[in-house]
């Protein structure tokens, strides 16, 4: 059965260029440009991974980990962004929350090299 | 080749055909002549027992002759003349079927030499019963005795044996015709099945090769042909991975593109955010770029700032360099050193002046300085309003 993915974020080109990719690879991937979609995604086909930009069109990306987790959900994350610039200041916070994170200039294939690492370990508690 | 081969099997079944043919025409004219001999050796048998029947009823009649001549018994008479009638008859139908034939011309004349000599016996016969009639016995007593009868019996008979001693030597020579002829005719039937039957191996031969250079050919296109096949599999799966890379690579791309000018966008958003002025200036100081709060603030529109120097619109206090008055900011981009908090005089497009703080951080492209970032604000309490 095909691995579920959910892309979330604002801007539609990112969206759509990472299901291309994605589904290329084999996998089943969802999209979402606002919270209450993703939650409504979340809720009704639980994705085995999540990849998400911090802006999202109806709120902010870490309100939205936090609401994913609140509702008991371990699913991996895996934050894409460049609105995050200092190495340190992602190790301290945002690492916390998240799986992985990859600044937005990553590659395609360094994305999609993270993505299968993460469908391969066990979610993180 | 192809073309070759069918050539040599039909000229092979056209002369084998030719051959059938001839035998056929052969055995035919065969056939043909042996019912016509056969028609001739029954009518030559027929002549013979002809000649035959012909001395037994002379015989007969001449035996019921001589009891009539003697008894005078009219049943001797019509017995007599009874026999020399079937005599006459008998070679009146040997004549008849020794007409035809030129082989028999002879044996034509030999029967009409018989009938003379039989004509003259019959007259000699009628004359003795004449005369028995007439003068009794003893006249034909008498005239028996004038007559060489016997003479007139053996040359009949010598001339009947000799023409049936003919016709057997016709049969014979017939026989032996004929049996030439069948043993030519077996000889060609045998000659053409013989030469038929090899031309046929011959044909049966040429025809194997064929199916077998055909079947060659047959096996060595199926190969070509998975070779061909594996060769396309081969190339398409090579396609089919190209064109996959191909997309990777577009798609690489076009992630970039996007991140890139996601990125772009988000640290203009940021830069024109800043309410402090910013100038992106070169080494030579001449401004590349400025943030809308420098547009607010100034007056100036950015297309009459880029490419002009900094000084258009900022006043720097001079340092003293080996004796000869510098820009600060000259002196520290090639320094490679920061500035912090300066005064300077910022001058607005109308001309109105205002004191303000500046700073310089230079931007450095791995090793060496290629510009800087002036940033500008306002002394505490100072305003373009306010100040001149």
């Amino acid at each position: 059965m095909k691995k579920h993915i959910l892309s979330i974020d604002d801007e539609a080109d990112i969206r759509e260029l990472l299901q291309e990719a994605l589904t290329m690879r084999g996998y089943r991937v969802s999209t979402a440009a606002d919270a209450e979609t993703a939650k409504r995604i979340v809720q009704q086909d639980p994705p085995d991974l999540i990849i998400m930009d911090f802006q999202i069109e109806d709120g902010d990306g870490l309100v939205l980990i936090e609401d994913i987790r609140q509702a008991g959900r371990d699913i991996p994350i895996l934050l894409l962004t460049g609105a995050v610039f200092d190495s340190d200041v992602v190790r301290e916070t945002i690492e916390k929350k998240v799986s992985r994170y990859l600044d937005k200039t990553a590659s395609l294939s360094q994305i999609v090299t993270e993505v299968e690492k993460l469908l391969g370990q066990a979610p993180r508690s | 080749m192809k073309e070759n081969i069918e050539q040599r099997v039909i000229g092979l079944f056209v002369l084998m055909l030719g051959i059938l043919a001839f035998v056929a025409v052969s055995a035919v004219r065969n056939i043909q002549q042996s019912i016509k001999d056969s028609d001739w050796v029954n009518h030559t048998h027929a002549v013979i027992i002809d000649v035959s029947e012909v001395l037994s009823y002379l015989h007969a009649g001449d035996s019921a002759l001589r009891n009539y001549v003697l008894t005078g018994d009219k049943r001797d008479q019509g017995a007599y003349r009874g026999a020399y009638s079937t005599m006459v008859e008998r070679l009146d139908d040997a004549k008849a079927l020794t007409r035809s034939g030129a082989e028999e011309a002879g044996i034509q004349l030999q029967i009409v030499g018989l009938q003379n000599l039989i004509s003259n016996r019959i007259d000699i016969a009628r004359s003795i019963v004449k005369a028995r009639e007439q003068g009794g016995l003893e006249a034909a007593r008498r005239l028996f005795l004038t007559n060489p009868d016997l003479d007139s019996m053996v040359t009949i008979e010598r001339a009947a044996n000799r023409l049936v001693g003919d016709e057997n030597k016709l049969l014979t020579a017939r026989d032996k015709a004929e049996h030439l002829q069948a043993q030519g005719t077996k000889l060609s039937v045998y000659s053409g099945v013989a030469v038929n039957f090899m031309l046929l191996a011959f044909v049966f031969w040429l025809l194997r090769d064929d199916l077998k250079a055909r079947r060659q050919a047959a096996k060595a296109l199926e190969d070509a042909n998975a070779q061909l096949e594996a060769k396309v599999q081969e190339r398409t799966a090579e396609l089919v991975k190209a064109n996959q890379a191909l997309k990777q690579e577009n798609l690489e791309r076009r992630w970039s593109y996007q991140a890139l000018e996601h990125q772009m966008r988000y640290n203009q958003l940021i830069i024109n955010s800043i309410v402090e002025m910013v100038f992106v200036v070169s080494r030579a100081l001449n401004i590349s770029r400025v943030n809308p709060a420098v547009v607010h603030q100034t007056s100036w529109n950015p297309q009459d700032l880029v490419a002009h120097s900094i000084e258009r619109v900022l006043q720097l206090p001079l340092e003293t360099e080996a004796g000869a008055p510098q820009n600060p900011l000259i002196i520290a981009m090639r320094d490679g050193r920061e500035i912090q908090e300066q005064p300077a005089v910022l001058i607005s497009r109308s001309g109105k002046t205002t004191p303000v703080q500046y700073s310089l951080i230079p931007l450095h492209d791995q090793d060496k300085v290629v510009g800087g970032v002036v940033t500008v604000r306002p002394r505490n309490g100072a305003s373009p309003e306010h100040q001149q």
